[in-house]
């Protein structure tokens, strides 16, 4: 037979069915023939139970709910806001209409930056109604040359300027409206007023 | 009461929600566990008032590192993980020793029904009551949390091994040490 001292370090594993089948076997068999270490075992039960009764039972109202509050008002990484905020746009409207969403931005994006060419493609067209008064120093320039030279001539290129001129269309003398294709522009010259 | 285990489906979607910052998803989580929570606090702590405030502490950090919770272990063990470690720290800092409340205990040991032979029968049940309270404040926090973690909340020696991170034979000679010394304390009581 197992002496108390040995046995009494596993009384409280065999209250808790916490030993393993053999030991558990062991201290049963010891306890049957004694009454000291059965004696402790029995405290040991009065303390659990003991334990139990003078354990407060929480006070809970409210508490998840300032919890919730608290994670709420949280500060968050703006990485981090983004990245829920998409995963929850991709889980709430589904993964198709969250790849269309992504095809029309790109779509939207490339339309604004195509534009300037769409304008020049435009511009090329035989009245273009498009124009900008431009009063740079090479549209002066230009614009002079046409004046005084070729105002009535349907077109021309004026190789030494940086203005790529198309085209000269005007009915009255002394304004002159020309296109630039290469700038993606049509320009007005008007004299200045006496 | 759940017991902890390696969470269901509805868990596993719930945690999942809860990291994409689904609070409400975390809240069904908080009621879920706040109880143990609470209790794995107190046991350590010893007072409800800063146990409760641990709790909410819990989870909160939770909330904040769920990225980190690997789904492989149990979210309640995880949980009660966190509530032992920030109680123990907070009181070591703190270093208080403040008397449990608990108004109604002194009517709930009058309720026992008395066993023959044992020692805690002579003594007057409230003072019994009252030395209880005394022994466990005289115990370090260690040694009461893990004899409250068995008693109080039921947990495994396992749970208690996983929540305190200690070895399960820590845990089964700390509780021998907890279980002797309020046992003779309480003796003490019966026999004066």
């Amino acid at each position: 037979m197992a002496e108390c001292g040995e046995i009494s370090m596993m009384l409280g594993a065999f209250e808790d069915s916490e030993l393993e089948p053999n030991e558990m076997q062991e201290v049963a068999f010891h306890l049957a023939r004694c009454e000291s270490c059965t004696g402790i075992l029995g405290d040991y039960s009065t303390l659990g139970r003991n334990l139990r009764s003078i354990a407060p039972e929480p006070k809970l109202a409210g508490f998840s709910s300032a919890v919730v509050a608290r994670v709420e008002r949280l500060p968050q990484p703006v990485l981090t806001r983004i990245e829920r905020w998409l995963r929850r746009q991709a889980d709430s409207v589904g993964s198709g209409i969250a790849w269309s969403g992504a095809v029309a931005a790109v779509a939207v994006a490339t339309i604004i930056l195509m534009t300037p060419y769409a304008e020049q493609f435009a511009n090329r067209g035989p009245h273009s109604t498009t124009s900008i008064a431009e009063t740079g120093h090479e549209a002066a320039t230009a614009a002079n040359q046409v004046a005084q030279a070729t105002a009535s001539e349907p077109t021309m290129a004026d190789n030494d300027s940086h203005a790529d001129i198309s085209r000269l269309e005007s009915e009255n003398h002394s304004v002159a409206v020309w296109s630039e294709p290469r700038r993606g522009t049509t320009v007005i010259w008007l004299p200045d007023q006496p | 009461m759940r017991t902890p285990g390696r969470q269901d489906g509805d868990e596993a979607e719930l945690i999942d929600r809860s990291r994409k910052g689904d609070s409400q998803a975390f809240g069904v989580l908080v009621e879920r566990y706040q109880r143990r929570v609470v209790g794995v606090a107190l046991a350590v702590v010893h007072n409800q008032d800063d146990a409760i405030e641990l709790a909410q502490e819990t989870f909160v950090r939770a909330f904040e590192n769920l990225s980190k919770f690997e789904s492989r272990s149990s979210f309640s063990t995880w949980l009660y993980r966190i509530a032992a470690n920030l109680a123990i720290d907070f009181w070591r800092r703190e270093g208080r020793h403040v008397v449990l409340h608990g108004e109604d205990a002194d009517e709930e040991i009058s309720r026992l029904p008395s066993s023959r032979g044992d020692s805690f029968n002579e003594a007057s049940r409230s003072e019994l009551s009252a030395r209880l309270k005394q022994a466990l404040e005289e115990l370090t926090p260690e040694h009461r949390a893990v004899i409250l973690l068995r008693e109080v909340e039921g947990m495994s020696y396992d749970e208690i091994s996983e929540v305190l991170q200690c070895p399960r034979g820590t845990v089964m000679s700390r509780l021998h040490y907890a279980r002797t010394h309020l046992r003779n304390i309480l003796k003490d009581v019966a026999g004066s």
